[in-house]
């Protein structure tokens, strides 16, 4: 009897299950490698836009202090405002602390890694799809559930997690229940990352199309292989990490406590003590510093890739730009004490890491030599993934340059927490991995959507984001010269820092303008992704394997089996009838199309003599 | 850009202050050459007609090793330059005998400011003793720290005289910032650092908490002034003599 009820049901179940699991299956848990990138994609402007928020909010305060916030102020819960609409200093620093957990976990990492990384590995090495298809689909999903996680705070009593996004503790170990979500989904946010660099580089490694040799791979897929390696081993130097914070914070044990700490929020006369503050200091930059070139080293190969295709002309010095990818990455490992000159480490390891630090910007500066030589006698087209990549480099140097004033041990006495790093990481991050994220977005738009995005919002967007950028991001390196320090509510409670108001008032406004242009971003995806015009296979006429694959490609990316020939760099190649040549054009192919080209020419001659 | 510095008045300033003008000027040339070769290259290399070919051409290894060698030059000498300013500042044994030790307890919110008193020493003080009321953890039995000086953001020091300051937290990390000092290092819980100035003029300075320690982390301030030494002087006999008073009044009040 109750079999016979089951079957009666389970028919009408398997067409419905069938039907609700193929829409499942593609869109939300799906394992193909686009959908994955696209998945990341939209999630990460979706929290883009959140952490942007929060950056306004904390502009606003920061150029009006103690005034309420206009038009929504009083619509915000109690617990962000005071009656009038003003922001308290207690969600203040949840809104400093959330802004860049955000920014760096939620946005730029999942951009670059999540979505350039999936979306180009398989189709920029010929693979069908990723070597673990499945975890990929986890990595993707630990994401947006880590993001959620950190957030939580929000319903929680004392709010969101207040300690800064580098979470030192003292002052993180006696938190509320909002840090330690913090610490749980970043360990999540964490887990996500090793298990996507896990698949990237078992695919690089393994998936390869016949012929492709490591050295003919393009620069992003370098560049991500390389992140991978740093991303799996660093992030569970992390996870060790947040374990003792979590045990500290919610076991009260005390790891990175000293003894007979005296607390208001919590009492500490029965935790043993015996901590060491530093300890966390030294295991967090162990992963974040490295997590800088996390967000830096994809973005670099990106705007290596766009540069070239759009230079038409090859990729200059193509061996030297990897060594220097791996240089970064090696040295980025052994230089994050640089973070803790000031920390009360022994002067003597300021002296050490002074001198790995200043020897990274060695290999940073030889990449930008050959961005130069790659565009120097090359044909350029200013289209807008271009332009973004030409202000990459830009930033990129202000950014690096910038560096050296905290890697010099005397002066970051001066400018360490000032508003100098403030800007010197919103160069490197903003003016670095968005600009190389938005020209990665722009250039693979057409092959991601199969449809072409519009050329005037594209460049609108950049000119409105790129003005208003140095507008924000430059003045905080006067206000740290001015010795501003970072981190506060009120700058006014200073009497040195009250000639500098006007100055935190230009940022202000030059922040709004930038975080509403995103809109024409978002809009001009939006708005291309289903009503653009179709896009061709190779839109850009460019050499590297995607662009062999049908736009959008399918389920299984290419036709046929690739079979490779050379590098992706070949533009404006003396052997070649056009000013590219793709990786798959095998030599006699290509002899035969240049015997063709030949006789056209020398029968038009005949035909101008005769 | 560097006139926005604030006034600096310490000896060793001038040191940090001259590494400073000397990278803006430097990081400022290699931006402008930089920037003005990125110009050129971007007006001059536009494509004009399509199809038309680039130079082919893969790079050369002697231009990657001279730009590789030049930058390393440049940036080993900064490291190794910025490095003997680094030792004079803060290696221990570098640091000149010191004519004035002061004690500082950061709290969330306020810092302490301890002197010997008219004896001249500290009392003996122990982590176990800290507490709200007694947060340097001064030891009740030792004779020695009943005289102790314990101010709330204020510090007095006299002029070009060698200031040792002895840095802790009771509670969390704070940062003791002195711009015009060009001072800046954590307190951490549990462990002292010293730092150390020289102050060349009077007058009346900001403290600043440059790390954050909490919602009031922005209201942290202190105020240094810098006396002439007769003033100086003037003052810690005030304040002895107002020690002194009390605790005259408490060991009256005891019997």
């Amino acid at each position: 009897m109750q079999t016979a009820v089951h079957t009666g049901h389970s028919g009408g179940d398997a067409v419905h299950r069938e039907h609700a699991s193929s829409f499942l299956r593609t869109y939300i848990f799906s394992t193909d490698h686009k959908m994955i990138a696209k998945q990341f994609l939209v999630t990460a402007i979706v929290f883009l836009f959140i952490g942007g928020a929060f950056a306004l909010f904390i502009r606003w305060q920061l150029a009006y202090p103690g005034a309420p916030i206009p038009m929504i102020g009083t619509w915000l819960p109690s617990t962000w405002v005071t009656a009038e609409g003003v922001i308290t200093p207690e969600f203040y620093t949840q809104l400093l602390t959330m802004h860049g957990t955000i920014m760096i976990f939620a946005v730029i990492i999942p951009l670059l890694v999540g979505v350039f990384g999936n979306f180009t590995i398989p189709l920029m090495i010929g693979a069908d799809d990723m070597a673990f298809p499945f975890l990929n689909m986890v990595s993707f999903w630990l994401y947006p559930l880590a993001g959620l996680i950190m957030m939580g705070g929000f319903f929680m009593e004392g709010g969101m997690a207040a300690s800064g996004w580098t979470a030192y503790p003292p002052l993180s170990s006696i938190a509320s229940a909002g840090q330690t979500l913090w610490i749980v989904g970043l360990f999540l946010a964490g887990f996500s990352s090793i298990l996507g660099g896990v698949n990237y580089i078992t695919t690089v490694m393994n998936m390869r199309a016949p012929g492709l040799r490591m050295f003919q791979l393009p620069m992003t897929v370098w560049s991500v292989f390389i992140t991978a390696i740093i991303i799996v081993i660093g992030t569970p130097v992390l996870a060790a990490a947040l374990s003792m914070l979590f045990m500290d914070n919610f076991l009260h044990t005390s790891f990175f406590s000293p003894q007979n700490l005296i607390v208001a929020s919590r009492d500490m006369s029965r935790t043993a003590g015996g901590g060491q503050p530093l300890l966390w200091q030294h295991l967090f930059w162990f992963y974040s510093h490295p997590a800088v070139y996390i967000m830096i080293l994809p973005g670099m190969g990106v705007v290596s890739d766009v540069l070239s295709t759009f230079s038409r002309k090859p990729l200059y010095g193509y061996k030297a730009m990897v060594f220097a990818i791996v240089a970064i990455a090696f040295l980025g490992i052994i230089v994050w004490g640089h973070h803790m000159f000031q920390s009360g480490m022994n002067p003597l390891l300021g002296t050490t890491f002074m001198v790995s630090t200043m020897v990274i910007a060695v290999p940073s500066a030889i990449k930008t030599f050959n961005w130069l030589g790659t565009m120097w006698r090359g044909k350029m087209e200013f289209t807008t993934p271009m332009l973004n990549a030409t202000a990459f480099v830009s930033m990129f140097v202000i950014g690096g340059l910038s560096g050296i004033f905290m890697a010099s041990t005397p002066v970051d006495i001066f400018i360490h927490d000032t508003y100098f790093i403030v800007g010197h990481i919103h160069y490197v991050l903003f003016g670095g991995s968005l600009f190389a994220v938005f020209a990665g977005l722009f250039y693979w738009f057409p092959k991601m959507t199969g449809r072409m995005y519009s050329e005037q919002l594209g460049k609108w967007h950049f000119w409105i984001t790129f003005i208003s950028f140095n507008g924000t991001f430059f003045p905080m390196h006067i206000l740290g010269v001015g010795g501003m320090m970072r981190r506060i509510y009120d700058p006014t409670v200073y009497d040195f820092l009250k000639p500098f108001q006007p100055m935190n008032e230009f940022i202000t406004i030059n922040a709004m303008i930038l975080g509403f242009a995103q809109f024409i971003l978002v809009a001009n995806l939006a708005y291309s992704w289903f009503r653009g015009p179709k896009a061709k296979r190779n839109p850009w006429r460019a050499n590297s394997l995607e662009w062999q694959a049908p736009s959008p490609p399918p389920h299984g990316n290419f036709d046929s089996v690739l079979r490779v020939y050379r590098g992706p760099y070949e533009y404006s190649a003396p052997e070649s009838v056009q000013d590219y040549l793709p990786q798959t054009v095998s030599p006699e192919e290509l002899e035969q199309q240049m015997k063709h080209h030949l006789a056209r020419e020398a029968r038009a001659e005949k035909e101008v003599t005769v | 850009m560097l006139d926005w510095l604030p006034e600096n008045v310490s000896v060793f300033g001038e040191g940090v202050d001259h590494l400073f003008r000397l990278i803006y000027y430097i990081t400022a040339g290699i931006f402008v050459l930089v920037n003005a070769i990125y110009i050129v290259f971007i007006i001059r290399y536009r494509r004009k007609r399509k199809g038309e070919k680039a130079y082919h051409f893969h790079g050369s290894n002697r231009l990657e090793l001279i730009w590789t060698a030049l930058p390393f030059g440049l940036f080993l000498f900064l490291a190794f330059y910025s490095d003997g300013i680094w030792k004079d500042i803060r290696y221990a044994e570098r640091t000149p005998n010191p004519d004035l030790v002061i004690e500082v307890m950061a709290q969330t919110y306020v810092w302490h400011i301890r002197y010997p008193g008219s004896d001249g020493v500290f009392g003996a003080r122990d982590i176990r003793f800290i507490s709200s009321t007694n947060p340097f953890g001064i030891d009740p039995d030792d004779p020695r720290g009943e005289d102790d000086l314990v101010l709330i953001n204020s510090m007095h020091v006299p002029i070009n005289r060698t200031v040792l300051v002895r840095l802790s937290s009771m509670d969390v990390i704070h940062s003791f910032f002195l711009p015009n000092m060009r001072i800046k290092q954590d307190a951490v819980p549990g462990q002292w650092v010293d730092v150390w100035f020289n102050s060349r003029k009077t007058g009346e300075y900001e403290i600043a908490c440059a790390e954050l320690c909490g919602s009031g982390h922005y209201m942290m301030r202190g105020v240094l002034n810098v006396y002439s030494q007769a003033d100086y002087d003037a003052w810690k006999d005030e304040q002895y003599t107002n020690m002194r008073a009390a605790l005259q009044l408490a060991s009256d009040e005891n019997e």
